[in-house]
């Protein structure tokens, strides 16, 4: 019992926090059990029998995670995970807390964690994982101030802790050489896409640097086809379709990252079949290239949060598509970094809008973007933009950023699954 | 006449923030003032154009400062030679702190520079991260700061008064003043499409380029639609700032 107090008090501080504000607070109860009962998180986390698993990396971690999950269930493990987007110690002791008999235990056979690659960095000196797996490198908005060696040894970081397998991206250089590294200390398990998904992605994949050499199928899982929602990976040499909860080849990654390390957890109980049905199951995500219909019109959702995942959105988009609005809110703090992506692919873009409308608006006229019109109030643009007829080519599409994603649902009353892509 | 030459000096090692997109922005504006354009990226001095009309060199990380200045060292001849024979030249954060006399890292450390322009660069109290609006003879300047260092010896011929921001860095009871202009060499810590945001200092830097080739710079009429959308951007910023829209 000795948690017992720790736990009780940290309750009422939830309860207390929800009841000030319904739905919020998460994180204050996870600190004030921190402070009273330090070695409560690790502990914890360490004592699952299956042990725990880590995923992390620039980007991809909460798809990825979502889907190992639901792999692992389909298996019929009992899971722990951390299903807000609360990656840190705070907001996980409240996850736990939710869960913990006043013993300190929780019920299930494994804890699958999605971890930022700083913050895990920071609890991760004592957690002992069993399986860490490793998405990409990339300079996100959040770490932008970080530069991808940085980056990369936070990365390294955690995997140093993991006892059993770190699971890597073999398409990412610098996870390539951080697994060098490994080797010897810990088994490496490696996916990766094959030279056609690839080349179909001609400006790449979003990595800080691409690996010279795509990954044999004797050496991993391979992703060897992708077409919209519907996918292929190569698991130990049979070929698996698999369908995506959203549109374009990092979702796809995403999958394989999950299928991968399913396998590393599972071992011998590793069933392609039964994790690729659970995969395939996952419901579209809002946000995510989700195609909704919103006042009798089919309007699909596309998130971008990094100049990576805007290009490649860009770049997948129907060529064509005559119906577009792109908006940008405070999230962005300083668009300018979106300005090395190309966004002349738009064509023309009927609404830019957001608080960051001008800003957006700015940077596609100099791409030679034809603007129909610049209304920084979301809500007039979305009602202005949905009241028009269908396009003649493609879906009316809504490219934004989290917030303006945020006040689009808020706006147009829809509830759905949380998204935010990291 | 003959395309206008834009040098866009290491795009990739010098690109943060979208640095690099300047040269892009040059090349639309003298486009859209009807002459041809050419960037050129420059990553080694094999790369060197003939010709240089315009030279724009942007901001990189910290890890790379020492590699990338020995690459800088290998161009100080043609830079001195831009230099005096008044080739408009923007320079942004590190890419103009590389042209100074050095640059004092927070541990001691010196990087030392090419010694281009007169000054250096010095650690600041704390990272400058945040909106900056400068007060120029070309009007009001408006963009994003983010740098861990500020600059001394450029007193007597800044970029401008800084209005909100931090600039050079802060000065004991006054304002401080934010970047460097010598001659046509523009450096600033305005940051990104600095020139997208603030067409005046655009404009300045074709018009000089074209009038050393004799030809008259008029901005298209392209540019004065998409400069009210920079207007609208600054004013945004501004406001938010307490300070007057223009
Ligand atoms: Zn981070």
């Amino acid at each position: 019992m000795r948690y017992a107090p720790a736990i009780l008090v940290g309750r009422i501080v939830r309860l207390l926090a929800r009841w000030r504000k319904p739905g919020g607070g998460s994180a204050i109860p996870g600190l004030v059990v921190n402070t009273i009962a330090p070695g409560f998180l690790a502990r914890t986390l360490n004592g699952f029998p299956g042990g725990l698993v880590i995923v992390t990396g620039s980007s991809g971690k909460s798809t990825t995670t979502k889907m190992l999950v639901a792999a692992l269930r389909a298996h019929g493990l009992g899971v722990f995970t951390n299903e807000s987007t609360a990656n840190i110690s705070q907001g996980l002791t409240s996850a736990l807390l939710e869960r913990a008999s006043l013993s300190g235990r929780i019920g299930g056979d494994v804890a699958v964690l999605e971890m930022d690659e700083g913050h895990g960095a920071l609890i991760s000196g004592s957690l002992k994982p069993r399986v860490v797996a490793l998405t990409n490198v990339m300079v996100d908005q959040i770490d932008r101030f970080h530069n991808s060696e940085m980056v990369a040894a936070m990365l390294g970081k955690i995997a140093s802790r993991a006892t059993g397998t770190v699971v890597v991206n073999a398409d990412d250089q610098y996870l390539v050489d951080l697994a060098l590294h490994l080797e010897g200390t810990v088994a490496v398990s490696r996916y990766g896409v094959s030279g056609d998904v690839l080349a179909a992605n001609p400006r790449g994949l979003g990595y800080s640097v691409t690996a010279d050499h795509r990954l044999s199928s004797a050496d991993g899982m391979l992703l060897t086809s992708v077409d919209g929602r519907d996918a292929t990976v190569l698991v130990d040499g049979v070929p698996r379709a698999m369908g995506l909860p959203a549109r374009g080849t990092h979702y796809a990654v995403d999958a394989l990252t999950a299928l991968s390390t399913a396998q590393a957890v599972l071992g011998e109980r590793f069933d392609p079949a039964v994790a690729v049905a659970a995969i395939s199951a996952i419901p579209p995500v809002f946000g995510r290239g989700e195609v909704v219909t919103v006042r009798g019109r089919k309007v699909e959702f596309v998130l971008v949060q990094n100049p990576a995942s805007f290009q490649l959105n860009v770049d997948s988009l129907a060529a064509g598509t005559d119906q577009i609005l792109i908006a940008i809110g405070s999230d962005v703090r300083d668009p300018s970094y979106f300005w090395p992506v190309d966004t002349s692919g738009l064509g023309r873009v009927l609404f830019a809008s957001g608080s960051k409308a001008q800003e957006i608006a700015l940077q596609l006229a100099y791409d030679d973007v034809a603007i129909d019109r610049i209304e920084p109030d979301l809500g007039r643009a979305l009602d202005d933009f949905l009241a028009l007829p269908d396009p003649r080519i493609g879906l009316k599409t809504i490219i934004f950023s989290a917030d303006s994603m945020r006040r689009t649902r808020a706006h147009l009353g829809l509830v759905s699954n949380k998204a935010g892509r990291d | 006449m003959r395309a206008l030459t834009i040098v866009s000096v290491l795009p990739e090692l010098l690109g943060s923030n979208g640095d690099a997109a300047n040269a892009r922005v040059l090349a639309q504006r003298a486009r859209w003032a009807g002459f041809d354009a050419d960037i050129a990226p420059v990553r080694t001095v094999a790369d060197l154009p003939e010709q240089v009309d315009l030279v724009v060199i942007g901001s990189g990380s910290d890890t790379g400062l020492t590699a990338v200045r020995d690459i800088l060292a290998t161009m100080t001849e043609q830079l001195r030679g831009w230099c005096a024979a008044g080739i408009p030249i923007l320079a942004v954060g590190t890419g103009w702190e590389l042209l100074s006399w050095g640059i004092e890292l927070g541990d001691g450390a010196i990087v030392e520079g090419l010694g281009i322009v007169t000054g250096r660069a010095v650690p600041l109290p704390e990272r400058a991260t945040d909106d900056l609006i400068v007060d120029s003879r070309l009007g009001r300047l408006v963009g994003f700061e983010n740098h861990a260092r500020g600059y001394v010896g450029a007193e007597a011929s800044p970029l401008g008064r800084v209005r909100s921001g931090t600039g050079n860095g802060p000065v004991p009871g006054g304002t401080g003043v934010e970047g460097l202009v010598m001659g046509n060499l523009f450096g600033t810590h305005l940051h990104g499409p600095v020139l997208a945001r603030n067409p005046a200092l655009a404009d300045h830097l074709l018009r000089t380029a074209l009038a050393r080739s004799g030809a008259e710079y008029v901005p298209g009429e392209q540019a004065a639609t998409v400069d009210e959308i920079a207007k609208a951007a600054r004013n945004d910023i501004a406001v938010r700032l307490g300070l007057t829209a223009e």
